[in-house]
């Protein structure tokens, strides 16, 4: 059993997540697509950890399952709270950045 | 003392200027009068001391005041120069301006701006000091400037009208034209003589250094500016709407002086001229043909100033005959005589028109003799002079000139000037028979005239009447006492006495003749001309001569300038930037699609950039 | 003996990861590529759970009971629960007409990235060294020892982000009547 299928999972994880972050609207996808991204790079800091015998790889990805923790914490009162301004959690409908056109 | 004599009027103008900018209010009239009257009296005694002075026997007075510039060999004075010529000159010209100050400050009495006319007034005098004792052609091209510009703000004086403006415009334009021809004159000259000193003095003695085709080129050059100051065909135009100044400023700037200043820079250059026959003919030709054309349309005229300019124009055209034929002395023994009568009559006729609340058209004068008595004595004796009736000073004069073209055996110069002599006693008496013996078609009401007005008229009448005497030929017995004096290169004419007293008969004649259809025409009743023929209708609008210049010059400019205002500027040159702004309007408005607001699209974008590069990464670290 | 039993051993690993790696991506795609909300969280939530299986099959258990515990029991079910509030309806679900063609294009232009880094982590250390590193008491140790000031901010991290999430959520014109 080698490293190089996990590295190969890790990547694939990584990807899946960015895919699900530029081609989806829903906040919700969108924001889980990031946990995506986060937790494949956990994984990749288990499997180092395993690779080098050295522990200090599972501390840092204990702290960043912290991490995601407080991440879901915000990012869920953002979605509840932009829901409730404008009723939608369609991502394009916040567009105040663009010059025209405001919702 | 040609310092103080220059610097004076300079003075008092500049005084009279700063007194009048602090406050513009009419008042201070005992101010200005005494100011402004008094240095050209001043002026009038030195001038005519000075004239003493050669009178018994000095050369040539010199001042020099500073010297101005100073590198290497070009070195120009402050300087002034005064010998028989530029002393006959300033005489007259200070006695004469100085009644025509006295006049004014009875006709401008009741002006806003009498501190500013005074100073005006004064400024030209200084001016036209300044170019006469100039003892360069540099100092007497600023004061062929200066006199240029105090006509044109004398002329604009009214400027609440903008017809007054446009005639100002147009003198100064006009004499722009010529003075283009002056400097290039000058400069050529200078250039030519290269650097060998630039006094008239010094110029005549090295006169000989410059080949004859660059002399002509400057001759020619030269008289393009006398053209213009002096009112001659082609540069005429702008003396008849001269006019719209104050009268005491036709009299004194656009009768008697300024005007004259061209013939006076062709005698001071005679030194050139006397070498170039042919230049002079040309001259001579030019002012036969104004004197012939002014004397054909003030025939026509009905307004009093009106005729009188083009009959200034006519005797200018008489000079230049004088002076292209080389007969100097007579030129400006015609110019001293004409300052006389003309700055008489252009009084007068103020005198009238101030006496009529401003009417100018003599057809709708008539029968003054009775309430303006010394008027008309006065103008009787400086019509008659300017008719060249004897022994009033315009036949002597004149007389002069047409002898001279008779012995230059240039005959068709002889013709045109006899019959302009018959026409001038024509016109002349046209306007005064209207005047003042014509039954008026409606009652007039008639001012009485200030003493200050009317004094003066005395004087020059008096002058008028027997300033002649000065320049009698020999063949009427005189001893020609200002040609003597003058002592200019004349070419010598060779003439019997006789054929003396034949053309001077056949002149008189002439005149009489004119006199007489003048009093059959308008003695009884005056009645304005009416465009009926083709030929009057040619002379009433003055041979459509301003019609034709708009045409000529006027017209392709506003063309020229409509064309690039409405095409070129906004068609070409605003159409290569407008293509450029639209440009970077579509760019921009491409560019501005990408920014849309929307994170996931710079999501997109970064994600773009980064698979570029891993693309880039994976082609040149060879990762595959 | 004891290299069949280890030979064995690596090949039920082998089959233990393929399993949870098909759980895993599929779960991963339910969750990008599903319309419903809730679909996509259950995709989620079989990715965590797979997750958690790859951190016990890399011998490292706290984090795996971590994973578990925080990831799955928290996180997911905190989505899971918003997800309900929220409760969304079909037609406020915003309208992706262009989804796949989205997913195909960022797919390709992703690739080249996925390659990179695949590629750039097989430089690194291809066998797993034979020591059992990842015991909790040894990384019990560690987080109280050497990353005892990580641990601490991250506390306070954790602290902060519940607040914050307070008053983001607190509703600003109930304030005003209040």
């Amino acid at each position: 059993m080698s490293p190089d299928l996990f590295y190969l999972l890790v990547s694939l994880l990584f990807s899946i997540g960015l895919v699900g972050l530029l081609s989806r609207k829903n906040l919700f996808v969108i924001y889980m697509s990031i946990e995506l991204m986060l937790s494949s790079v956990n994984l990749l800091l288990a499997t180092l950890s395993k690779v080098l015998g050295d522990a200090n790889g599972s501390v840092m990805a204990l702290l960043i399952i912290a991490i995601i923790a407080a991440e879901a914490a915000l990012f869920l009162a953002m979605i509840i709270h932009l829901y409730k301004e404008i009723r939608t959690i369609d991502a394009d409908e916040f567009n105040q950045l663009s010059e025209a056109e405001q919702c | 003392m040609l310092n103080i004599i220059v610097i004076l009027p300079f003075l008092s103008a500049f005084i009279m200027a700063v007194v009048y900018l602090s406050n513009t209010k009419p008042q201070r009239y005992f101010f200005y009068t005494l100011i402004g009257v008094g240095s050209p009296t001043i002026i009038t005694i030195l001038s005519l001391l000075s004239a003493y002075e050669l009178l018994n026997g000095a050369p040539t007075i010199h001042t020099t005041l500073l010297t101005w510039i100073n590198i290497g060999e070009f070195n120009i004075d402050i300087s002034f120069m005064a010998d028989k010529l530029s002393v006959v000159m300033i005489s007259f010209i200070t006695f004469i301006a100085t009644f025509i100050h006295i006049y004014a400050a009875g006709y401008m009495k009741d002006d806003e701006a009498y501190g500013k006319f005074f100073s005006y007034f004064n400024l030209f005098i200084g001016s036209m000091l300044l170019l006469v004792l100039a003892d360069n052609p540099i100092m007497m091209f600023i004061g062929w400037e200066l006199v240029g510009l105090s006509s044109y703000l004398l002329i604009g004086f009214y400027h609440t009208e903008s017809q007054n403006i446009t005639a100002a415009n147009k003198a100064f334009i006009l004499n722009r034209v010529g003075d283009f021809g002056f400097i290039m004159g000058i400069a050529l000259l200078f250039v030519s003589l290269e650097g060998t000193g630039f006094t008239f003095s010094s110029i005549k003695e090295n006169i000989s250094l410059i080949p004859l085709d660059t002399l002509n080129l400057i001759g020619i050059f030269l008289f393009v500016g006398a053209m213009g100051k002096s009112a001659q065909i082609p540069l005429y135009v702008w003396l008849p709407d001269a006019m719209a100044g104050p009268t005491p400023v036709s009299a004194l700037i656009h009768a008697a002086t300024m005007v004259t200043a061209g013939v006076y820079m062709v005698a001071r250059y005679s030194f050139i001229y006397e070498e170039l026959p042919d230049v002079g003919l040309f001259i001579a030709y030019i002012g036969a043909f104004s004197a012939l054309l002014a004397a054909i349309i003030a025939s026509y005229q009905s307004d009093i100033k009106k005729i009188l300019a083009y009959s200034t124009m006519s005797q200018l055209g008489y000079m230049f005959i004088a002076v292209g034929l080389g007969a100097y002395s007579s030129g400006i023994f015609h110019v001293f005589t004409h300052a006389f009568f003309k700055a008489l009559l252009f009084m007068g006729a103020g005198g009238i028109i101030i006496a009529l609340h401003h009417e100018q058209n003599i057809f709708k004068m008539g029968g003054l003799k009775k309430q303006l008595k010394l008027v008309y004595i006065t103008m009787f004796i400086a019509t008659l002079a300017i008719s060249g009736i004897p022994p009033f000073a315009g036949f002597f004069s004149k007389d002069a000139i047409l002898m001279t073209t008779y012995a230059s055996e240039h005959y068709l110069i002889w013709i045109m000037a006899t019959f302009t002599a018959g026409l001038t006693a024509f016109y002349m008496f046209r306007l005064f028979f209207s005047v003042f013996h014509a039954t008026p078609k409606e009652p007039l009401s008639v001012h009485s005239l200030d003493k200050s007005i009317t004094y003066p008229l005395i004087v020059l009448a008096f002058g008028s009447a027997t300033a002649g005497f000065l320049g009698v030929n020999a063949a009427y017995g005189g001893d020609a006492l200002i040609n003597n004096f003058l002592a200019l290169p004349d070419r010598l004419t060779h003439i019997s006495h006789s054929t003396e007293y034949l053309l001077g008969g056949l002149n008189v004649l002439l005149a009489l003749s004119g006199m007489l259809l003048a009093y059959k025409m308008f003695a009884a009743t005056a009645n304005e001309p009416i465009e009926n023929t083709f030929f009057s209708k040619l002379i009433i609008n003055k041979f459509y001569v301003d019609e034709f210049y708009v045409m000529l010059i006027v017209k392709p400019i506003h063309l020229s300038s409509h064309l690039i205002a409405n095409f070129i500027d906004p068609k070409i040159i605003d159409g290569f930037i407008s293509i450029q702004i639209n440009t970077y309007t579509k760019v921009a408005v491409l560019f501005s699609k990408l920014q849309n607001g929307q994170v996931r699209y710079y999501a997109l974008y970064i994600l773009t950039g980064l698979s570029l590069m891993s693309c880039y990464m994976i082609y040149k670290l060879g990762v595959i | 003996m004891a290299k069949r039993a280890v030979v064995q051993n690596n090949m039920l690993e082998l089959i233990i990861f393929s399993i949870l790696t098909l759980f895993m991506l599929s779960g991963a795609i339910v969750m990008i590529t599903s319309k419903q909300t809730l679909f996509s969280a259950f995709g989620f939530l079989i990715t965590m759970v797979g997750l958690a299986g790859m951190f016990a099959l890399l011998d490292s258990r706290f984090l795996a009971i971590a994973q578990i515990m925080v990831s799955i029991g928290a996180v997911v079910v905190l989505s899971l629960l918003t997800i309900l509030t929220i409760n969304a309806r079909e037609s406020n679900l915003p309208d992706e007409p262009n989804k796949y063609k989205w997913m195909v294009f960022s797919s390709l232009l992703i690739a080249p990235i996925t390659f990179l880094l695949y590629k750039s982590l097989l430089t690194l250390n291809s066998n797993f060294s034979d020591m059992p590193t990842s015991t909790s008491k040894v990384v019990g140790e560690l987080l109280f020892s050497q990353w005892v000031l990580p641990f601490e901010i991250v506390s306070i991290l954790l602290l902060t982000a519940m607040l914050g999430a307070i008053i983001i959520v607190k509703d600003p014109r109930k304030k005003e009547e209040v």
